[in-house]
């Protein structure tokens, strides 16, 4: 863990940190990592992940229409809209 | 005739002998509420809607069990209409079109949702110092944290503003606060309680429960707050039991787990000393105790630092400023918009859980990190299943102390990380657990951690409730103590 993966993280996570935190989170980030290391000393051979307490898989359901098209209420809680889509800067030129 | 203080059941008989109107006591309640502002518990009240739902109350009388009972939820659930801010700038502006399940079923009840409380921002803390909207102060002492993430619904419920309150617990987050502001707190079984509207923060981990000032009106309000949800696929769909149904049943003969890896002689003296006191009180009670180990345990707070940031940085992908919350000013182009809107919405601590959680999901580091976190979480779960077949409860302390001074814990995130060592284990585990008061320590309360078995809900209220008839922790009052 140093600048570079943080910053590298950092960018797959759409962060952006500025020079003066950038240090104490690269401090922080190595100390929680070396403090997560702890795990490397359990025997995990042959043990099967958890994922989930319940160890459910996705329940499926017949497909029924069960709520109604509410496309006003949603789009203006949008920070831009207009009457049928949320509007964000022009992706394509 | 004051309400400060009184419980559930209380106030209800009060309201059936007409002692008191349904208006009065929400009147009554906005009036302490704004006597204690400066506990900074709520971030949003909601006053008009609360006097009409009363009036409505005390014009046609509803059978609902828990009609007219204030209650205080926590900023994390969607409320309709109502602002919903999980305690981030991000969300400074949200109003959900629909609400939680959770709150849906309390307010069937007939429950008057009266406000939302403050908390650690999207639930990632232990002493609400993460919350945008500023420090709750917990009712003990003015500069003493209530705890985290569900600071400011025990604050509310501890200072006897509501009888009741929402919380969520991801890694202790109900148990701790009810501990360090000295009232009573129920993480349900993962699953028991929907999770639909409530703002995630890691999934598998997360579940609603009750804070209230007994037992008793924890087992009412978790009556009301089960349902099998269809709109949760992690919802259980067993049958719900009427959780005070075996309140008052003797704990004669109940066997109690004391876990030996849990090493007492690293706490406070005091706190030793409390906690010894309890396991009298129980012994006097008819329970016995017996040694249990849970060789894994001590690896649960590292586990717990890579499964839930892991889901964490999944789960909080969502708020890009596109479709809801805050989007930063003037971007000049999409990616722009999204770093942005992120950089600026989200604090420190929540910043730093993505960042931790996009590392260990990152490739080439998923399977040391990740998966491997995942396989430990196994061995923890199967340590206590094999426990569990030798007694019918675990008892711990809730916290290593009681509370702290708000910036006592400094700079190292590991240190408050910590708070939750004893906490943990039951949500990696998925298993209920609660706390109770159970003593005070240089006049601050602190909490005794009963864990049960897998849906055995029951069980934990029965034993916390013969305590609490035969002891009056629960009874002390911050009154007179505010220094």
């Amino acid at each position: 863990m140093d600048k570079k993966t943080v910053s590298t993280i950092a960018y797959l996570s759409r962060l952006s940190l500025n020079e003066e935190n950038e240090d104490k989170i690269t401090e922080d980030l190595k100390n929680i990592i070396k403090f997560v290391d702890q795990l490397d000393g359990a025997d995990t051979n042959n043990i099967e992940p958890l994922a989930n307490p319940l160890e459910k898989t996705a329940k499926t359901r017949t497909d029924n229409v069960t709520a109604k098209n509410r496309k006003e209420v949603f789009l203006e809680r949008s920070p831009k809209s207009n009457e049928d889509y949320f509007l964000v800067p022009r992706v394509v030129e | 005739m004051s309400i400060q203080y009184k419980s559930i059941k209380e106030l209800k008989n009060m309201l059936n002998d007409k002692d008191i109107s349904h208006t009065e006591l929400v009147q009554e309640t906005f009036l302490n509420i704004k006597n204690n502002s400066a506990l900074n518990a709520f971030i949003t009240l909601n006053e008009e809607e609360s006097l009409k739902k009363a009036n409505n109350l005390d014009n046609t009388p509803s059978s609902g069990s828990l009609a007219g009972v204030p209650i205080a939820q926590k900023d994390l659930f969607c409320t309709k209409d109502l602002k919903t801010t999980c305690g981030s700038n991000m969300l400074s502006n949200f109003i959900p079109p629909y609400s939680a399940t959770v709150i849906e079923n309390l307010e069937n009840a007939g429950c008057i949702s009266v406000g939302k409380t403050n908390m650690d921002e999207f639930a990632m803390g232990s002493s609400n110092e993460t919350s945008f909207y500023g420090n709750v102060q917990n009712p003990w002492g003015k500069n003493l944290v209530p705890g985290g993430s569900s600071g400011g619904s025990a604050a509310a419920v501890a200072a006897g503003i509501v009888p009741a309150a929402s919380g969520t617990d991801t890694g202790g987050s109900i148990r701790q606060p009810a501990s360090l502001c000295g009232i009573s707190g129920l993480k349900p079984t993962y699953g028991r309680v929907s999770r639909w509207g409530m703002i995630a923060f890691a999934s598998s981990l997360d579940q609603a429960g009750p804070m209230a000032r007994t037992a008793e009106d924890c087992a009412l309000l978790l009556n009301e707050m089960c349902s099998h949800d269809e709109k949760d696929t992690t919802s259980i769909d067993e049958a719900i039991p009427d959780f005070t149904e075996n309140l008052n049943s003797s704990i004669q003969g109940l066997k109690i787990g004391l876990v030996k890896e849990f090493d007492l002689s690293k706490l406070d003296n005091d706190v030793v000393q409390v906690f010894e006191e309890s396991k009298k009180h129980y012994e006097s009670l008819g329970a016995e105790f017996i040694e249990i180990s849970l060789p894994n345990i001590s690896l649960s707070v590292p586990t717990y630092y890579v499964v839930a940031p892991a889901e964490c940085s999944s789960n909080l992908s969502r708020f890009d400023g596109v479709k809801f919350g805050k989007r930063c000013d003037s971007p000049k182009d999409l990616e722009e918009l999204y770093i942005k809107t992120r950089s600026e919405g989200f604090g420190d601590e929540v910043k730093r859980r993505i960042l931790i959680g996009s590392y260990v999901l990152s490739a080439g580091f998923y399977d040391a990190y990740y998966k491997k976190a995942q396989q430990v979480r196994r061995l923890i779960k199967n340590d206590f299943d094999s426990a569990f077949k030798s007694v019918d409860i675990i008892m711990s302390p809730t916290t290593r102390g009681a509370a702290f001074e708000a910036g006592s814990k400094g700079d190292d995130p590991i240190q408050m990380y910590l708070e939750d060592l004893f906490t943990i284990p039951a949500n990696l585990a998925g298993l209920p657990a609660m706390s109770i008061p159970n003593g005070m320590i240089d006049n601050k309360p602190i909490g005794l951690q009963l864990i049960g078995n897998f849906l055995d809900e029951s069980r934990l209220l029965q034993a916390a409730h013969n305590f609490q008839i035969s002891s009056d922790w629960h009874l002390k009052t911050p009154s007179g103590n505010k220094s």
